[in-house]
């Protein structure tokens, strides 16, 4: 009863506490890490797509004053090979040829950046340049040519049918065929990547700061890939200005610099610039889908055919390819919200010479997503139905959870109907529909698109890695405070905030005795790292876990020292006491002194101090959280530019930790769905040059790009602990397909329908002229 | 993304500046650096020796004299579009100065600077087009001053020569109306596709930015009353114009933000 009305920090809109460090420039990122000797590197790229490596001359380059080394494949003899699951990897440096532009041929080592990069212009590489594989629909056969000698261009391929697919597909009554295309992209971090790397001489450990997603992993990866032990090599993650998948690979440039610093026995730093974060961060996103849908006279969809192609790129980022979870786990999740009975998918990957593909928040998700609603909207333009009412006909009900897919996905319960349902009063459509028809009597052209979304989240398996557990330490100090430490890596989702607001509530503790470490595989127990949405129902599950082990510890020893019953203990603002007897009652700093320095007095059986690791492994491979948004777009037809001028979103992730972060997430998932939608591409021209090279031309979404967005929480928790669902890519998956329907309803006097993202100025006006 | 070693000097006075200039060819000048700084980072322009006028407080001046606005080639783009006196005298500048970038660059940028760089999409070169402008250039040697439709001459290139500083931009104060339009995908890009429209009498004039290397200038006898008459006057200039316009999408933005200027300069009156 008491535990009812005491105020829970789970829930509560609680100030993040990094802010004060971020917003007053005290953060240290990477490129605050100075260690006296530091060398720097620059890294000497392919200019070309694809050719021969003839010759290496980089004399003139070690002759300069200032530089220390300059090292090529030759010297760094490493390959980024996942041989399990592919025939090809990428050498840290190129090995005899290159394979896309920007990709690091030689590193040039030196006492800074400037002399790193005077001495990078004097390295010359001979080349005899190759026809370039750039086309997706070519290279599946074969055309021009083999990116790899040793190996198909198809390097992943995978066919699933539900049975009976083709008897429903040809007995339904209507067919639409379209094909979508969505353009490069990449993640854009605010910080660029960056590593430094040194061997503390003393025990001979090598110590590796990196701008990364998964401490754990990195470790793993720079022991494997350099050959030394796990407990000899530290990585130690900063903090992150934005990782968004990106830095959830293992990098090239990753591994020159720690095999610089074991070789050379000197600290070496490389941060990228934003032209290198162009052209060697992981791209995604690059993927054609060829569809057909087959539905009924209500607008019921019964079937979906696609044929799901992704660009992976040279080579397979490490250790995965983007490629494969983009197509993937869309094959699996086309479906989307929808109760749609047969799918039948088939999946090429393949190589092409450009920057390989990894992963960027939603992975898989904008794109099945942009399909999944395209074909909803052209159902129901086909026969003249509201797309509302449309989506309200396929929707998955309540009563069908847990619910089945046609690719055997499980879907946990949700509000599917529900959300869209808010989201639909948010924009208030009814009222919409009126304005729309005004305003096209004045030449003026709005639209709203409706994005009805699922959200796989907490995966056994991600972009962060097989590992699918979390792990949380907490101990307790003996002044009281509490110190935890988890795996994870966060990038600005506010993990101190979130991990501290549920221990709290677990242990009675304020909010400011608890410090939240993490990212340093020295204090921190192993874990997957922060990717695929898994760092709050996993990350969260795990300082449930190990909060109600110490809860349970300490509610032994304050029963013990008030001489109660264990049932009879309550914590809470730093006390323990005897319920309805608040007089009885300790603190939590003496139960801590307690443990460490008053030892006699510590309950028979249990051991001295207070130190637990808790670990949560979800029983779920996968937990959906879901929502929908709504976009008001308004098209100008005479320019082809388009504004998103409202937006509504209802969002379901189950049980909230906090939703002032919740909502953060969704404003900052919509922004960069605007960016997808309408403005970023990375575009490559026939001679396989990237020619987006630059922020000017690369083209991110801006303040004023983004309106006001109004959220509206909706919880149906998880049966996993806590009820916390994974919400970090929903808001990236729903938004380009939101804005893209409402591109398609603004211009539906002229007949088209957006097919292809991002939605430029001249496809607008093509659409326009082409009515 | 450093740029190579140079060698960097802060002049006090336009006299130093121009003495450095004379005593090393090839060197640049540093004004609000928004173009040509990360130009250097990129290492496409690597001059050996950067003369900064920052500290040059002569070149800062706006003014009005003898029926002309007489701008400093230090005017950040941000005194352009709150001046008072520049709004009063040509109303279509500050409108089109608020168009350049976000408010940091406007705080760092000049005319100067934005005048010698010529990007062919930017603003404020083809202001000076429209507007009838003259660019002063003085060196060792002395001073000159060149019709801004003479200056620009294509691509990134300036009648600007060896030892030379822009000092001044002068516009005439003109009883024409002028309208400013341009395409952006983003508030505050480089436009894709601009236009000044000047009403003057029963014609005035078209310029347009963004179409080819340079700002180009086109008289108009008459503008026909009714939007499909000016649709196709306008369209038979873009047609008529010596560049390469190889794109629709450009050609179609081009009559399209004509169309609004002359619309804008309308309710100028």
């Amino acid at each position: 009863m008491a535990e009812v009305l005491r105020p829970q920090m789970m829930g509560a809109r609680v100030s993040r506490v990094e802010d004060p460090r971020l917003l007053s420039g005290q953060a240290r990122f990477l490129d605050d890490i100075q260690v006296p000797g530091m060398l720097e590197v620059a890294f000497v790229r392919s200019p070309h797509a694809a050719a021969k490596i003839v010759a290496i001359d980089a004399d003139a380059a070690r002759r300069l004053p200032g530089v220390y080394a300059v090292i090529t494949h030759q010297e760094c003899p490493i390959v980024l090979w996942n041989q399990e699951s592919y025939k090809v990897g990428q050498p840290a440096l190129a090995d005899g040829d290159v394979a896309y532009v920007g990709q690091p041929v030689v590193a040039v080592i030196a006492e800074n950046r400037y002399i790193a990069e005077d001495a990078a212009e004097l390295v010359r590489v001979e080349y005899q340049t190759l026809t370039p594989v750039w086309d997706m629909r070519d290279a599946i056969h074969e055309k021009p040519r083999r990116v790899h000698e040793q190996a198909e261009n198809v390097f992943f391929q995978k066919s699933r049918q539900t049975p009976g697919f083709d008897e429903a597909f040809a007995a339904a009554p209507h067919h639409l065929k379209a094909s979508f295309r969505t353009n490069r992209q990449t993640a854009v971090t605010m910080e660029p990547r960056g590593t430094a790397a040194m061997l503390d001489a003393a025990s001979g450990r090598l110590t590796v700061y990196a701008s990364t997603q998964s401490p754990h992993r990195m470790r793993e990866d720079i022991c494997t890939l350099l050959d030394i032990p796990e407990h000899l090599v530290r990585v130690i993650v900063p903090e992150v200005g934005g990782g968004f998948g990106m830095k959830a690979t293992c990098y090239p440039e990753d591994v020159v610099v720690a095999h610089a610093a074991v070789k050379y026995r000197k600290p070496v730093k490389w941060i990228s610039d934003r032209l290198e974060s162009l052209e060697s961060d992981v791209h995604a996103r690059d993927d054609i889908h060829d569809v057909e849908v087959a539905f009924d006279d209500d607008g019921k969809i019964i079937a979906i055919k696609d044929h799901l192609m992704a660009d992976g790129g040279a080579y397979p980022a490490y250790p995965w390819s983007g490629a494969e979870g983009e197509t993937g786990l869309a094959a699996r999740v086309l479906t989307g919200p929808y109760d749609i009975p047969y799918l039948a998918t088939e999946i090429d990957c393949t190589y092409s010479n450009k920057t390989p593909l990894g992963a960027y928040r939603g992975v898989w998700g904008p794109i099945a997503s942009f399909i999944q609603e395209g074909l909803v909207d052209r159902v129901a333009r086909h026969l003249k139905l509201d797309p509302a009412d449309v989506r309200r006909r396929n929707m998955i009900r309540k009563e069908q959870f847990p619910y089945r897919n046609a690719a055997r996905m499980i879907y946990d319960e949700g509000s599917y109907l529900e959300s869209m349902e808010e989201a639909l009063k948010l924009i208030g459509y009814e009222d919409f529909r009126h304005r729309q028809a005004q305003l096209r009597q004045q030449g003026r052209y709005v639209g709203v698109g409706i994005s009805v979304f699922v959200e796989p989240t907490a995966m056994a398996s991600s972009e962060a890695g097989e590992v699918g557990y979390e792990s949380c330490t907490i101990r307790i100090e003996p002044s009281g405070r509490v110190t935890a430490a988890l795996g994870l890596g966060p990038s600005g989702q506010g993990h101190e905030t979130t991990m501290a607001q549920i221990l709290s509530d677990q242990l009675g503790v304020p909010l400011e005795d608890i410090v939240v470490l993490h990212g340093d595989t020295d204090s921190a127990p192993y874990g997957g790292g922060t990717g695929g949405s898994r760092s709050g129902p996993i990350g969260g599950g795990a300082a449930l876990v190990a909060g109600r082990q110490m809860r349970e510890k300490l509610i032994k020893y304050a029963a013990h020292l008030l001489e109660a019953s264990e049932d009879d203990i309550e914590l809470g603002d730093g006390k323990a006491w005897v319920t309805g007897v608040p007089d009885r009652s300790l603190t939590i700093r003496t139960i801590a002194q307690t443990a460490y320095l008053d030892v006699s007095k510590i309950p028979e059986g249990m051991p001295i101090g207070l130190e637990v690791t808790g670990r949560y492994l979800p029983k779920r491979p996968v937990t959906f959280s879901n929502g929908t948004h709504i976009a008001e777009v308004e098209v100008d037809v005479h320019t082809g530019v388009v504004k998103v001028t409202r937006y509504a979103v209802a969002n379901d992730c189950g049980r909230v930790i906090n939703p002032t972060i919740v909502e953060g997430q969704i404003h900052g998932g919509v922004a960069q769905g605007i960016g997808a939608a309408v403005l970023e591409a990375l575009r490559y021209d026939e001679d396989g040059q990237l020619v987006t090279t630059s922020l000017l031309d690369y083209l991110l979404p801006e303040s004023t790009d983004v309106p006001r967005i109004q959220v509206q929480h909706i919880e149906t928790p998880s049966d996993g602990e806590g009820g916390i669902k994974g919400m970090a890519e929903g808001s990236l998956i729903a938004a380009p397909a939101a804005v893209a329907c409402a591109i398609s309803d603004a211009l539906a006097p002229f007949g088209g329908m957006v097919d292809t993202l991002p939605v430029t100025p001249e496809m607008v006006l093509k659409m326009v002229q082409n009515s | 993304m450093k740029p190579a070693a140079f060698q960097y000097f802060r002049a006090s006075t336009t006299d130093e500046a121009l003495d450095r200039l004379a005593q090393h060819p090839g060197s640049k000048v540093l004004a609000g650096g928004q173009s040509l700084v990360p130009l250097m980072n990129f290492r496409l322009s690597r001059p050996d020796v950067l003369i900064d006028i920052n500290g040059v407080a002569d070149l800062g001046r706006l003014a009005i004299e003898d029926g002309e606005l007489r701008i400093g080639a230090l005017v950040r783009h941000r005194q352009l579009a709150e001046s008072g006196d520049v709004a009063g005298a040509v109303p279509v500048l500050p409108l089109a100065a608020k168009h350049i970038g976000h408010w940091a660059i406007r705080n760092r940028g000049t005319i100067g600077g934005s005048v010698a760089h010529a990007d062919p999409a930017s603003e404020l070169p083809a202001a000076l087009v429209a507007l009838q402008g003259t660019v002063v250039l003085r060196s060792a040697r002395g001073e000159r001053r060149v019709a801004a439709e003479e200056f620009f001459q294509g691509f990134f290139n300036t009648d600007l020569g060896e030892g030379e500083l822009i000092v001044e931009v002068r516009i005439p104060i003109s009883k024409s109306r002028f309208g400013f339009n341009e395409v952006v995908r983003r508030p505050g890009d480089f436009a894709l596709v601009g236009a000044y429209v000047e009403r003057s009498g029963p014609g005035g004039s078209v310029t347009w930015f963004g179409l080819g290397g340079r700002p180009e200038r086109l008289l108009v006898d008459a503008w026909p009353q009714d939007a499909a008459g000016r649709g196709t006057l306008l369209e038979e200039l873009v047609e008529g114009l010596p560049l390469d316009v190889s794109e629709d999408y450009k050609r179609a933005m081009a009559v399209t933000v004509a169309e609004r200027a002359y619309q804008q300069a309308e309710g100028e009156k």
